[in-house]
């Protein structure tokens, strides 16, 4: 072979490959890449994957296709025939709820999961389920931020920040975790941004190129990976409803089931929790939680991000505050009056700022079959918050919220405050 | 400045090509330029300790100045026609040469994670070069000492960060010479294929397992505590990630070198078929445990053997091979789980010989066929993924690592 030849067999095909690339790259067109079949959203307002939290083109496209954004975290994968998802499918109900939140997801999260789908939010309605259990002393844990942090999130967030107090926040909130310094740049133009500085013009132009390039890798792969097995929970779920919705008949229906799955403990917790998670470790709980404390916690700053963004994009919110199991807290020594002071704080946040649609359920985890397992909601909590729920999502509001923030809720000044002290805090 | 991980980016790779492109024409029309060759690893070195990084740049410079004296100096000593060839100048050299690595593999341990300010990436391998070049010396092996040659031996940029690791006269051999053209075409045609299997093994591979499942079944396996199904998918994924993280970059050392007309040696081959943990180690990382076997274990053994440490040969050995792997596990870091992971692999090497013995003896009992065979290689990979699972140190954060 002439040597010419053999060169070109060595790197021809090189050449083919890096002059197709960047052919696919460059080109204007998306090839049809960017879209997504309706199949895709249905399984992926399930799916809870990370991956559909974390990027972008599947949520813009359910949620503009009508799916309700639903933010939590560890609840949403209880698919028992009264959750959300299901009653909304079976009843065929006008709207469909879009699961965002897993087990660690927590207020940080969900502030740059909407950063993704800020327009979708604007003049919509949307539902956030707020965990009494993240308002921990240490709040988020770095590792389950970490875990569900997304790039994509916060360029998106970089390129409409405005440096209001939200922001700067935001930025020495992210900057505390090891994910806001994973790229040095970014780092860098976050760390102007927490100080009410611009970011550099270099910067700038580096966040718009990062923007771009992991919105292409957004469009391009964001579809692939997303687990379809939650749907068929959901499948098998309804087909334990009866064809007509009545609510006296369906909260009888989730007695039973609840009654028929937690037999295996004295708790009223479903038999496969406390196979998997509890019955090890049962001996050592008791009392175990004497000393857990929800009132302080740098949470309820970072909940104030979130609802600083809902009241940016007039989004209509029904908040959710799910109780505890009444049996379960009762063994392990969890201070009710505590949860009650949690409550109270959270309730003066939402309630001084204008947020008013809260289906306070913090009381009820006395009744049986509330609860499906020790904090997470099930069976007839579910309906329960069904019965708020669905009228507010099926009907059109008749007035615009009209939101009022307040900044003294990013102070550590709040995030410490003892419920007792509300008044001092009203005050000023 | 520009500032890159070898290797890192599509960026790297292009200007790669671009600054290889000049030296490959010449080597095709039979020329080598040390003087192009020395501006571009320059330049490539420049962009891996400089910018940001450049405190690491000025410990390189200063490492290199100490080693290349610290070389010259013993070979001066040693081929001297009338060299005594005194133990102790010897001992001491070699331990001169690893006191840089040793501060900085111990400083973490005792200033709670801090990094020393005379590391700098590759300082390991370098290291095993100079110890290597010591030994040779003193062996006599080494005639001719180049502190010229040695410096491009050292900082070979291709190989700088983390090997394979060369042997200095092999190096030198390919550095002062030029192939033919027959002979540099099969290198270009291998250097390209063994690169682009490296973009899939470390781009495709190594992503999927290393970003995309590995946080998630570590994320599992945290949630689980204790012993859990997922920790069984970490030790897996974990162990494939490894794998191909590091013989992706290795295929690029090595096409990388073969495009410079040198022929660094392989590190890996299928060690995952493998069909005991002798034969693993002949696999896995093959300059390092080769290193390893040359200049520890054989000198550990003639050692002993000529100091009558041990009536029995087979126990010369077992304790050879529990000291090398556990001076390997030093090497990695000083942490509990490198070290338990030096052992493992120390008493797993001595179980397997003693096996291999004892099937020798019993040979008309012990069936042999191809069952055995698979049932072998899907032994010593679960042993393998299992010491991985110690060495990826994600036992010491599940256990000990408080979760704020």
């Amino acid at each position: 072979m002439s040597v010419p030849k053999r060169l070109f067999k060595i790197f021809g095909p090189i050449i083919l490959v890096a002059i197709l690339l960047l052919a696919v790259l460059l080109s204007p067109f998306s090839f049809g890449l960017n879209h997504v079949s309706k199949t895709t959203e249905k399984k992926a307002a399930v799916s809870l994957s990370p991956n559909v939290l974390k990027g972008r083109l599947v949520k813009r496209q359910a949620l503009d296709d009508g799916y309700v954004p639903f933010f939590g975290s560890s609840e949403w994968s209880r698919f028992d025939p009264m959750h959300p998802s299901v009653l909304a499918d079976k009843y065929q109900r006008n709207y469909r709820p879009f699961l965002l939140g897993a087990r660690g997801t927590q207020s940080l999260t969900q502030y740059f999961v909407m950063q993704s789908v800020k327009k979708q939010l604007t003049n919509k309605k949307a539902v956030f389920v707020i965990s009494p259990q993240w308002f921990v002393p240490h709040g988020t844990r770095k590792d389950a931020f970490a875990y569900y942090y997304s790039p994509l999130q916060t360029t998106d967030w970089l390129q409409t920040e405005q440096n209001t107090e939200m922001d700067r926040y935001a930025a020495k909130r992210l900057l505390e975790m090891p994910s806001g310094s994973s790229d040095k740049v970014l780092a860098n133009a976050l760390t102007r941004v927490a100080a009410g500085l611009k970011p550099t013009s270099s910067q700038r132009a580096y966040i718009n190129y990062k923007a771009r390039m992991l919105g292409s890798e957004d469009e391009f792969f964001s579809k692939f990976g997303i687990s379809g097995k939650n749907l068929g929970k959901v499948d098998h779920a309804e087909s334990q409803l009866p064809a007509n919705y009545n609510y006296a008949n369906l909260d009888k229906l989730a007695g039973n089931i609840g009654k028929q799955q937690t037999t295996s403990n004295s708790l009223e917790i479903s038999n496969t929790f406390w196979k998997t998670q509890l019955r090890r470790n049962y001996k050592h709980l008791k009392n175990s939680q004497t000393k857990l404390d929800y009132t302080k916690s740098p949470e309820f700053s970072d909940f104030q991000l979130v609802l600083n963004q809902f009241a940016k994009n007039h989004t209509d919110v029904m908040f959710v505050i799910p109780p505890i199991n009444q049996k379960w807290a009762n063994y392990t020594g969890l201070s009710m009056p505590m949860i009650a002071q949690f409550d109270k704080k959270i309730r003066y946040q939402l309630a001084s700022q204008g947020f008013n649609n809260v289906i306070d359920l913090s009381e009820d985890g006395d009744q049986d079959y509330f609860m499906t397992d020790t904090i997470h909601l099930g069976w007839r909590g579910w309906l329960a918050v069904d019965q708020q729920l669905n009228p507010f999502l099926s009907k059109k509001s008749m007035t615009k919220p009209q939101y009022h923030l307040n900044d003294e809720f990013y102070t550590k000044r709040w995030q410490q405050l003892n419920p007792k002290n509300l008044k001092a805090f009203e005050q000023q | 400045m520009m500032s890159f991980d070898p290797y890192g980016n599509p960026t790297y790779f292009i200007l790669l090509f671009i600054a290889l492109l000049p030296l490959m024409i010449g080597l095709l029309y039979g020329h080598r330029s040390h003087i192009y060759e020395s501006i571009i690893s320059f330049v490539f070195l420049l962009l891996t300790f400089g910018g940001p990084k450049w405190k690491t740049g000025i410990a390189l410079i200063i490492y290199l100045v100490y080693q290349i004296c610290l070389v010259w100096l013993y070979s001066k000593y040693r081929q001297r026609a009338d060299s005594a060839n005194k133990g102790w100048v010897f001992v001491v050299s070699v331990i001169l040469a690893i006191i840089p690595l040793a501060v900085v593999k111990i400083t973490p341990a005792v200033a709670h994670g801090a990094s020393s300010i005379i590391g700098f990436l590759g300082i390991s391998y370098l290291t095993f070069k100079v110890v290597q070049t010591i030994m040779e010396t003193r062996d006599g092996v080494i005639k001719e000492f180049h502190p010229i040659l040695f410096g491009q031996f050292l900082l070979f940029f291709p190989t700088i960060s983390s090997g394979p690791i060369d042997r200095y006269r092999r190096f030198v051999k390919d550095y002062d010479s030029v192939p033919t053209r027959a002979k540099y075409l099969d290198l270009m045609e291998k250097g390209v294929r063994y690169i682009f299997l490296g973009f899939l093994y470390k781009f495709l591979l190594a992503y999927i397992f290393g970003t995309v499942m590995l946080p998630t079944v570590e994320h599992a396996a945290l949630q689980a505590h204790g012993i859990s199904w997922a920790l069984l998918g970490v030790m897996y994924t974990y162990s494939m990630d490894l794998f191909f993280d590091f013989a992706g970059y290795s295929l690029f050392a090595v096409g990388v070198s073969y495009l410079m007309g040198v022929e660094t040696p392989m590190n890996f081959n299928q060690p995952f078929k493998s069909k005991n943990i002798k034969d693993f180690w002949n696999r896995w990382h093959m300059t390092l445990s080769f290193w390893f076997r040359d200049f520890i274990y054989m000198r550990l053994v003639f050692f002993m053997m000529k100091h009558k440490w041990f009536k029995s040969r087979i126990t010369t050995a077992n304790v050879a091979y529990v000291i090398n792997m556990l001076i390997m596990g030093f090497w990695h870091g000083e942490t509990w789980y490198y070290i338990v992971y030096g052992l493992f692999h120390g008493f797993a090497m001595v179980i397997n010989d003693s096996w291999l013995r004892y099937k020798k003896k019993h040979q008309a009992q012990i069936p042999h066929n191809k069952f055995t065979e698979y049932f072998a290689i899907f032994l010593t990979f679960n042993v393998v993924c299992f010491s991985f699972l110690i060495f990826s140190g994600f036992l010491n954060t599940l256990w000990f690592v408080p979760r704020h």
